[in-house]
């Protein structure tokens, strides 16, 4: 009986496994593919690069990375100082009205930020960062899923070992960064993840708030690439829709093992 | 040298919430002792301890640490250390790391810090370990680390919470003759917080006995030993506690007070020659002696030690004798009278 439900429950996980990732696969294969054999679904036709250098030669793609890169890169340094700061404000300190904020905090989780989206932008002309990297990555820095988690991170620490620093002679800020963020280490890697793969992928705000090519993320610059108006060609966009994900994948791939196990030890699932 | 105690507590009280945690705390403690507070669970051991420590702040009263008032400063502020009962090792850092984690935040130079954690490691018999993760060590080796870390700045004061409490017994006998021998080498002042009153008599030139938040006696081991204040630190100290008796039921008192007298004073005499009249309730053998429990209307805790394996069965008569300069005698509540 069991063993036949476990046959099952194996086969539904496979099935369901391959419906997700063959959009992907198909993408792959047509990428190394002439567009007609893709589209004719020609298995046995040659493969051939051409799709990759015709896409690379039609955009600044080195640009896009770069832009993406620094966008994420600006996006967790701004998460990791607020979310940390302000997760510890929440877990370890007192203060007049803290359940009351707090609440209000992960009430942002309820929110989508879609609708916030007229809100952002006018909010970020008026800073002046429209059309910056700094203005793109702005609204998400104060992740009230990230403040949530480093206050739980925070709040398992044992409470002597803060005591036993204090004693030592740090003041607060020596105690959150020699004592609270080392040990909340596996939450950063995990959170890193889920912040970094969510803004590499991430579209639609990018799209409104940036204008030119110096400040475009690769989304952006791949929906521009592939627009109808440039000429539908199934091969070339799906090659340049793998050179966007290649990097992301490759170290999911790479570093599979490292982020389960912070996913673990954060406790998230 | 001024001559003043090195650390001054003045009616100390801090209170949970309107509720009683110490009261009435006063206390002089000299450089270079060895002061254990003693007393039963939820006395305000702890609580004193981590008021010294500036972990809280009293909400009265006054505390004064080599001459400077230190009431309200914050614990990196008072120039001391601390032992914790589970030894609070940070689990990211190695054993070194561990040891000199207080330096590095002082910002004390490179060469002196790996000068003084090798003297700390050397001390404590920690040499080889320096790498390993607090999680790679045995609970003896941790609480060597806490050592270490407590007297690598050395620091003149040294506050421990029941660092051997989590050792086993054997473990405890030897590592309590280190921290003793530790004390009086480096010669600087301990203050121990413990519920074992083997470990406070052992090691302490001063006991500190509490009950309830509040200090009963302070005194050296032999004072609350052979001069208990009153009921409670009669029947705290000693293994078996001092035996309470109703002054009414001795010939050639009157009553209205209550005499102590310990298991060693107390002797069995030939029927009809004792001063009370008692049945066996228990025999323990110890090894070098057996304690006899005895009992006797208005008393408790009476018993007689007697030599070497001699069981008596339960139920028996006996009859015992004490002398009358060994007694202790308690008004009736329960505190010492003057001249006993
Ligand atoms: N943070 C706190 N909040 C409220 N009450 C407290 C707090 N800390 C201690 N108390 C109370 O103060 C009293 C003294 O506690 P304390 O920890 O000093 O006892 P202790 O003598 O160290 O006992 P033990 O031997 O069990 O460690 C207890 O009644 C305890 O409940
Ligand atoms: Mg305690």
């Amino acid at each position: 009986m069991s063993g036949v439900s476990r046959h099952i429950e194996a086969a539904g996980a496979i099935l369901l496994a391959l419906i997700w990732i063959s959009p992907l696969l198909f993408a792959f294969w047509a990428a190394f593919h002439s567009t007609s054999d893709a589209v004719n679904f020609n298995v046995t036709a040659p493969w051939t690069l051409d799709n990759f250098r015709t896409a690379w030669d039609g955009a600044p793609w080195m640009r896009y990375f770069l832009n993406t890169f620094l966008l994420v890169t600006v996006v967790l340094i701004g998460q990791f100082i607020l979310t940390t700061l302000a997760g510890f404000a929440f877990a370890k300190l007192e203060f007049p009205g803290k359940n009351l904020v707090f609440i209000l905090v992960l009430m942002q989780l309820f929110i989508l930020p879609e609708v916030l989206i007229v809100e952002n932008y006018a909010m970020v002309s008026r800073l002046g960062l429209f059309d910056t990297i700094l203005g793109v990555g702005m609204p998400y820095m104060a992740s009230a899923f990230g403040i949530f988690l480093m206050r739980q991170s925070f709040k398992s620490v044992p409470i002597e070992l803060h005591e036993a620093a204090r004693i030592e002679g740090c003041g607060l800020l020596g105690i959150l960064w020699r004592v609270y963020v080392p040990l909340a280490k596996p939450t950063y890697l995990a959170y890193a993840l889920v912040s970094v793969s969510t803004h590499w992928n991430n579209f639609l705000w990018p799209l409104i708030v940036t204008n030119s090519p110096e400040t475009r993320p690769l989304t952006v610059g791949l929906s521009i690439f592939g627009a109808p108006e440039n000429g539908v060609d199934i091969s070339v966009i799906s090659a340049a829709t793998m050179m966007s994900v290649a990097p992301l994948l490759i170290a999911f791939l790479l570093f599979q093992r490292q982020f389960v196990q912070a996913f673990l030890r954060a406790g998230i699932k | 040298m001024t001559g003043a105690p090195f650390v001054i507590l003045k009616d100390v009280a801090k209170r949970w919430n309107g509720q009683l945690g110490v009261e009435e705390i006063s206390l002089d403690i000299e450089e270079g002792t060895f002061v254990a507070l003693l007393g039963p669970s939820g006395c305000g051991k702890s609580t004193s301890l981590r008021l010294l420590a500036g972990l809280e702040i009293p909400d009265e009263g006054q505390i004064l640490i080599d001459g400077r008032d230190v009431t309200t400063s914050a614990a990196s502020d008072r120039n001391l250390s601390m032992v914790f009962q589970s030894y609070a090792l940070f689990p990211h850092l190695s054993v070194a790391e561990n040891v000199v984690f207080g330096l590095k935040v002082r910002r004390v130079p490179r060469a002196e810090r790996a000068e003084k954690m090798a003297r700390a490691l050397e001390i404590t018999g920690l040499q080889g370990y320096e790498s390993r993760k607090p999680g790679e060590l045995s609970g003896g080796q941790r609480q060597r680390v806490a050592l270490a870390r407590a007297i690598v700045a050395g620091q003149r004061l040294c506050l421990m919470d029941e660092p051997l409490s989590n050792l086993d017994a054997k473990l405890r006998n030897s590592v309590r003759k280190d921290i003793k021998k530790l004390q009086r080498d480096l010669g600087i002042t301990v203050v121990y917080v413990t519920h074992d009153q083997t470990e406070a008599m052992s090691m302490a030139d001063k006991v500190v006995l509490m009950k309830d938040g509040r200090i009963q006696q302070v005194g050296t081991p032999d004072d609350l030993y052979n001069r208990p204040v009153n009921t409670f630190v009669a029947e705290f100290v000693g293994a078996p506690p001092m035996a309470l008796i109703d002054s009414s039921t001795v010939d050639g008192f009157e009553p209205g007070f209550t005499l102590g007298v310990r298991a060693e004073h107390v002797s069995i005499v030939p029927d009809g020659k004792g001063r009370l009249s008692c049945t066996v309730s228990e025999a323990e053998f110890l090894g070098s002696e057996t304690l006899i429990g005895l009992n006797h209307a208005g008393t408790t805790g009476l018993s007689v030690l007697q030599p070497g394996l001699s069981l008596m069965p339960e139920g028996a008569h006996v009859d015992v004798t004490f002398d009358d300069h060994n007694l202790h005698k308690f008004n009736q509540e329960g505190e010492r009278l003057a001249g006993t």
